[in-house]
């Protein structure tokens, strides 16, 4: 907490507070106590009074208790000598300046100036007035007046927006921006992603409002940017307004400050926008603000207060105008509007994909052949790779997509160019390890545009372009239009900003390649350092209870899901995502047995998840009480007892094995959610963990294997070999072209020498 | 010899809700429904009795149907042509609830508007004193643009607003929670998924007496028991505590059914299937008992004599505590 900012906050409040006093004795002296006080159409009172107190306020009588409790609040400004704990003491101190800023406006109500007058001045929609001076007569439009409180009825039709998403937030923007075009520039930039701009204050007289009407910008509920007021005391209607959302949308009711600031913070994502000189009033109002988990972000030097307390994240950033990278007003407000959408966490939607062809994941499927192509990225006769790589919010601007090199008019009819995908992707909850998790989004992203055909990943990518997609209009740019837009529709709980440079040219492609070889390289290495014991939780996979009601798999860095499709990674990527949803960090606690593989933790959770049918699960066993299956598993194992063995058998491999059954039949037993000691389903990848039966014996006591899982898995599998320390294990494995019952198989591994003949007995 | 029936006893129970308000407690209906409480598996009268019967609220649609069965059509008649006849009917055939349905279709066949929706909801709630559910298309996007604005023109009547999915829930759960309503939450066939929504619309701040749940379910022959199993499984789940599954379920074997084959057609088929109407009706009331049997407490009917049959079952079905 700054000493500087709590100093001139605490001030501030004791200067309204007073102000306040003396409004009201003077008011209670003209008027009398039994004077209503009200805001105009809305049946929750005072509303931030309300909020706060549970008080009805209705008379001015009333008023005096409101501020004595506010002056409860106040206390003496920092000593300069002595070093003592001050953030309690400027939050107080924001509360104070709220309620004797609402009591304020109360009064001046009552005296008939509020809405604050300004001759000329007409709403664009706005809160309609009982007294007919106010409304113009008629139905003419309200002039001659700014908005004042905002009325219940525009409360609820924004609140809702607020709550569900369709608004992404508000901005009470205070004071007066550096220049007309600045105020213009800021106010287009914050109405273009939604957001809703509450105006009021002003610096040295000239108020924001002053500079968008001189500007011609027309101001109202229509126009999302309602003008409050010109001091900054009207600021108050914007908290007003927060708070009346709690109460309206969140069952809360008057009196219960603490849930309503929390509500707040959680839930409606406002900020402050401190434009021009910050006096002692604002930095009072801005802890108001803050308390309500609002932050506050200045166009001027200012002290900061940057860590994370009472909002979600920074509590006052300063980003001066003048160094503020931007050729002209427009850069510089779409950088200032960035900064205060990331300080607050405001989370920006994304409507529709922008592309000129049918979106959608109908097209996932879609070949493009080559009678039919334009161009193609990758396959034979060019480079193609996607590299995504995370960076910091403030390296990106969001939505940038740049195109580097030739565009899709140089390439010939059905001709080729390189190209290369780099996505840059920064977020408050981004983890490095999730870079691989987006990165393989990337294929089914750009496949859900029609005429767009996408294979392979990494470098291996092939992307081809139809005819009929390039007439639409479908360009280069257009990929990374495709990303954006996904990213944040799908990802948008980790991912908050998302910049594509697409690169033709063919030496920068050449050296891009080399830094995501790089990288790709980087993350192998990190998935193999990504071991069981280095990690202390596991998730869990509920995904296929639909149809397997009581199945649920255990996910460890060191065994995928059964399906293949759900890693550790992908999981705690899920649960980031989705917290609510089917992946569920699984806390290890105390080990029970690091060699079969349980943990208090799994076995807990293999109890609910399992609605106690399971009672305990071995991660590396297949022997004993070993993990489940829903249906879904890429490969079946079984104990094959007169070999010592097991097989796996994969989900592509129709013909006979030594257990005498097919896959089909086979996975009537391993699914279902039973556990069947010495039948397993399991991802195929799980095959080359080292962790892969190990309580069993390894990947040594494997003596049958479908050939399709040998062909297709063959590196990996060498691997596996030379580290159980035979490279020719895996010729030392039968499978279907040699094997298909149990009778030949004994013979067989003999003639081979399997090792698992040699091995303890596995029962 | 005696015998001795074995008894569950279960740690918990499914929350009691209550559709509708009358005058006094902020609304205009005659009566109010409620339902739930349930501490055993359904009828298990000899564990614990049932608390609240299973209701049966009748389909009445805002827009005539352009999709529904002739049989339908020529039960109703002329009242399908107006809502508020349509729902005073409903309430005359011995209904206990009425669930207006609105399609894509408003008046003279353009889309559906929230004025529209409005004055056909207001023209209900005046012929009718009975608790209404009211449900959009099913189309996130149009089911907010009515539901909101109906929500808030019956502010305090206890409405049940659907459909309340995954894509919209925020925004009907706002409006619910603003103007004293209630949602149906829906969710397609799966425990899991049902569960997670109940948790996203608690965690808004939405009181656990305020859902009811559509776990969806499909017509006798077309999926009626994988619907019938997630039933179940989540009514089992409630009575060992999960509260997360203890909201009562509403589940609409009318739409199911009426849109089978057998409900539907009534020319070209085997002499066998007998008589057509007769056919439908038995469809119906067969899926709509077998479903209350998995624990649905509000079933959502079209035929006027499903209801008296399904009536007359569940009548059966609590004799033995009413003797």
């Amino acid at each position: 907490m700054s000493r500087y900012i709590a100093t001139r906050a605490i001030r501030g409040a004791n200067a309204l507070v007073g102000e306040a006093e003396a409004m009201l004795e003077q008011a209670l002296s003209e008027k009398g106590p039994d004077t209503p006080v009200a805001f105009p159409n809305t049946a929750y009172h005072l509303p931030v009074i309300f909020g706060m107190t549970g008080k009805e306020i209705a008379h001015l009588g009333e008023l005096p208790e409101i501020l004595v409790q506010a002056r409860s609040l106040l206390h003496p400004t920092p000593s300069r000598e002595h070093w003592t704990p001050y953030l309690g003491e400027t939050l107080d101190s924001g509360m104070a300046t709220l309620l004797a800023a609402e009591t304020i406006e109360a009064i001046r109500y009552v005296y008939g100036l509020q809405p604050e007058s300004m001759p000329g001045f007409e709403l664009a929609g706005g809160t309609s007035f009982t007294s007919p001076d106010m409304n113009g007569g008629g139905n003419q439009p309200p002039n001659g007046h700014l908005n004042g409180a905002i009325d219940d009825i525009q409360l609820r039709s924004w609140g809702i927006q607020l709550v569900d998403g369709r608004m992404p937030g508000f901005a009470a923007i205070v004071g007066c921006a550096s220049s007309n075009e600045a105020a213009v520039q800021i106010v287009r930039e914050l109405q273009r992603r939604n957001i809703l701009c509450f105006l009021s204050g002003n610096v040295n007289g000239h108020s924001i409002i002053d500079q968008l009407h001189e500007e011609g910008v027309e101001l109202g509920y229509d126009t999302y940017t309602v003008p409050f007021g010109t001091d900054t005391i009207s600021a108050i209607y914007a908290l007003g307004f927060a708070t009346r959302s709690a109460l309206t949308f969140g069952g809360l009711k008057g009196g219960q400050p603490r849930e309503i600031l929390n509500y707040n913070k959680d839930r409606v994502f406002a900020f402050v926008l401190a434009l021009g000189e910050v006096d002692d009033l604002k930095y009072s109002a801005a802890a108001g603000a803050i308390n309500f988990g609002f932050p506050v972000i200045a166009d001027t030097v200012i002290p900061q207060i940057l860590p994370t307390g009472i909002t979600t994240y920074e509590h006052v950033v300063s980003m001066p105008w003048n160094e503020i990278d931007g050729a002209n007003d427009t850069e510089k407000a779409e950088r200032l509007v960035q900064k205060c959408i990331e300080v607050r966490g405001v989370k920006v939607r994304v409507a529709n994909v922008p592309v000129p062809v049918p979106y959608g994941s109908a097209f996932e499927g879609e070949v493009v052949r080559k009678a039919d192509m334009r161009a193609e990225f990758g396959g034979r006769d060019s480079r193609c790779f996607e590299y995504l790589k995370m960076a910091k919010l403030d390296e990106l601007t969001d939505g940038k997509i740049e195109v580097i090199g030739r565009g899709l008019s140089d390439v010939p009819d059905q001709g080729s160019m390189d190209m290369a995908i780099l996505i840059e992707v920064a977020g408050r909850q981004m983890e490095q390890d999730f870079e691989p998790v987006l990165e393989r989004q990337i294929h089914y992203f750009v496949n859900g545009a029609s005429g767009i055909q996408h294979i392979g990943q990494r470098d291996i990518t092939w992307i081809r372009l139809s005819t009929k997609a390039a007439e639409a209009g479908f360009d280069m740019e257009h990929f990374g239009k495709i990303l954006h837009a996904r990213f944040h529709s799908d990802f948008g709980a980790i991912v908050d900003k998302v910049q594509v440079t697409i690169i033709t040219e063919p030496e920068e492609v050449e050296a891009r390649l080399e830094e995501a070889r790089a990288a790709y390289d980087f993350r192998n290495k990190r998935l193999a350092d990504l071991t069981d014991t280095a990690v202390d939780e596991f998730y869990s996979c509920t995904l296929c209870q639909s149809f397997a009601p009581n199945h649920v798999c255990i996910v460890s860095p060191e065994r995928l899901g059964l399906c293949g499709a759900y890693n550790w990674l992908d999981c705690k990527a899920s649960f980031s995502i989705n917290p609510t949803g089917p992946n569920q960090p699984i806390k290890l606690g105390r080990i029970i047995d690091p060699v079969r593989g349980y943990w208090e933790g799994t076995n807990a959770y293999a109890r609910i998840g399992s609605h106690g049918v399971v009672e305990e699960v071995a991660m590396y066993s297949i022997m004993e009480n070993p993990m489940t299956a829903c249906g879904c598993f890429e490969c079946i194992m079984m104990l094959i007892p007169e070999a010592n063995g097991v097989m796996v058998v994969s989900r592509e491999d129709t013909s006979m094995t030594p257990a005498g059954m097919t896959f089909s039949t086979l996975a009537g037993m391993a699914g279902g959610g039973i556990q069947t000691p010495g039948v397993m389903g399991v991802g195929k990848y799980y095959l080359i963990s080292p962790k892969f039966i190990s309580a069993d014996g390894g990947f040594k006591r494997v003596v049958w294997m479908s050939s399709v899982l040998k062909d297709g898995m063959a590196e990996e599998l060498k691997m596996v070999a030379e580290r159980e320390g035979d490279a020719e294990l895996i010729d030392r494995v039968a499978d279907e072209r040699s094997v298909t019952t149990v009778e030949e198989l004994l013979p067989w591994l003999e003639e081979n020498g399997h090792p698992a003949l040699t091995m303890d007995p596995i029962i | 010899m005696p015998v001795e029936i074995p008894k569950d006893s279960w740690p918990g129970s499914v929350n009691t809700v209550t559709l509708g308000a009358t005058g006094d407690q902020g609304g205009s209906r005659t009566s109010t429904v409620t339902i739930g409480g349930e501490q055993s598996l359904p009828f298990m009268h000899f564990e614990n009795p049932t608390p609240h019967r299973p209701v049966i609220a009748m389909e009445v649609a805002a827009a005539r149907p352009a999709d529904w069965s002739a049989v339908l059509l020529e039960a109703w008649g002329s009242t399908l042509d107006d809502p508020a006849v349509w729902a005073r009917a409903c309430e005359d055939a011995g209904a206990d609830l009425i669930v207006l349905q609105f399609g894509l279709k408003g008046s003279d066949d353009g889309p559906v508007s929230a004025e529209f929706a409005v004055e056909v909801v207001k023209e209900v709630m005046d012929s009718t004193g009975l608790p209404l559910v009211v449900l959009g298309p099913g189309q996130a996007e149009i089911d907010n643009s009515i539901l909101v604005p109906i929500a808030d023109a019956t502010k305090g009547e206890r409405i049940v607003l659907g459909l309340c999915e995954e894509g919209n829930y925020r925004t009907i759960v706002a409006a619910a929670m603003a103007n004293d309503h209630l949602v149906l939450g829906k969710t397609p066939m799966d425990v899991n998924l049902a569960k997670q929504l109940n948790i996203l619309m608690t965690d808004m701040g939405l009181p656990l007496d305020r859902i009811v749940m559509d776990p969806t379910t499909g017509a006798l022959g077309y999926g009626i028991e994988y619907g019938y199993s997630v039933m179940e499984r989540l009514r089992l789940a409630a009575l060992q505590g999960d509260a997360m599954t203890q909201l009562p379920m509403l589940v609409t074997p009318g739409v199911e059914t009426w849109k089978t084959k057998e409900s539907k057609v009534g020319a070209g088929i085997p002499d066998e299937w007998g008589e057509w109407a007769e056919r439908g009706v038995n469809w119906e009331t067969l899926t709509a008992v077998a479903l209350i049997e998995a624990g649905a407490d509000v079933v959502v009917l079209r035929h006027p004599q499903s209801l008296v049959r399904v009536r007359a079952a569940i009548a059966e079905l609590t004799a033995s505590e009413t003797a």
